[in-house]
């Protein structure tokens, strides 16, 4: 009804407005009690201008706890206190170590185990050592079974070669004869 | 300004500006809570509470102190006071006989329950709310607004101006 006079720019600006204030009314804050506290002090302080002047004096009117708060501030002096009991008070405070104030955190690097490093040695070095009596025991078998094939007179229908290529023949032979002596 | 002279040593965590800040507000802090508390041995544990709030997740309230608004010992009073009363509630004993106590009352909620407030009333004073209204749920112009209130229509469009900037800046921050 109102709004046939503006342009469509503004027309388009108020339907925003609109919208934003008409939802705002449907979200609740959690209060934030950081900006609550800046608020009061403000307020006591009489620093605040007149608009959150009116916000705040609003709040104060809901909680009287906080205009308690506000009141008080005009009211509190430092300390009628005994001499000593604000000396306890400010030894436990003083006990308070601020968590800034703790050292930078370091990082350490793990230094591998020296059992574990031993291990591996044992482990490369027995294997070479177990490959090298495997590879010479068997050629030291294969080599005299060869020469002993060779150096045995033999008719004529046998053949020296299969044990000459195949030298697991003889090496099964002589384990069993091993066995059954 | 003087009186908060030595406070971005203490948020830089230097242990000899905490000395010197608890010596300078302890007598300050003890006539707050004094205020709330009147047992000697109470004022002690609560302005000791008091401290440990300052400096609590990294300073995080001294951090929200603003000294262009506000001066240090007005703060320090209305946190005083406000952490005092919090911690008076926490270790009250139930005074109401549990009888008298309706059956759905006893439920404990699983965690502290945090105030909650409609945005307009923690954002907005109320001029900027009516003047609000009256603009966009009842449709008014804004020389209608400044008969009805009795102001200057530019006092209107400047209320209606500051209002939306605070609204936008919310909704703004959520997004991010």
């Amino acid at each position: 009804m109102m709004r046939t006079d503006q342009e469509p720019e503004q027309r388009s600006e108020w339907a925003s407005d609109r919208l934003l204030w008409q939802r705002s009314r449907h979200i609740d804050v959690p209060e934030d009690e950081a900006a609550r506290f800046l608020d009061l002090a403000a307020f006591a302080d009489g620093l605040l201008d007149a608009e959150e002047g009116e916000r705040v004096a609003a709040l104060l009117a809901a909680d009287p706890d906080a205009a308690a708060d506000v009141q008080a501030v005009r009211s509190t002096t430092c300390l009628d206190h005994g001499p000593r009991e604000l000396e306890r008070v400010v030894t436990r405070a003083l006990a308070i170590l601020p968590e800034a104030a703790s050292p930078a955190g370091r990082v350490i690097a793990f230094v591998p185990r020296p059992g574990r490093r031993l291990l591996q040695h044992v482990a490369q070095w027995g294997s070479i050592a177990a490959a090298i009596a495997m590879a010479s025991w068997l050629g030291f078998s294969m080599g005299s079974d060869t020469s002993l094939a060779l150096s045995t007179p033999r008719q004529s229908s046998e053949s020296a070669l299969p044990d000459l290529f195949d030298p697991a023949n003889g090496f099964l032979r002589d384990l069993g004869e091993g066995l059954r002596t | 300004m003087a009186q908060t002279s030595g406070l971005e040593e203490l948020l830089r965590g230097e242990r000899g500006a905490w000395d010197s800040f608890v010596r300078r507000y302890a007598g300050l802090i003890v006539a707050a809570v004094r205020g709330i508390a009147r047992d000697t041995g109470e004022i002690e544990d609560l302005t000791q509470e008091v401290f440990l709030r300052m400096c609590k997740e990294d300073f995080r309230l001294l951090r929200s102190f603003d000294p262009t608004r506000a001066g240090l010992s007005t703060w320090i009073t209305i946190v005083a006071r406000s952490t005092a009363r919090d911690a008076m509630r926490r270790h009250r004993p139930v005074s109401i006989p549990i009888e008298a106590v309706p059956e759905g009352r006893l439920a404990i909620d699983p965690v502290e329950p945090v105030r909650t407030l409609k945005l307009p009333d923690a954002l907005l004073s109320p001029r900027q709310r009516e003047i609000l209204t009256m603009l966009y749920d009842r449709e008014m112009e804004v020389f209608e607004v400044a008969a009805a209130l009795g102001i200057d229509p530019q006092t209107v469009r400047s209320a209606h101006h500051k209002a939306m900037i605070k609204l936008r800046a919310h909704f703004k921050s959520e997004v991010e």
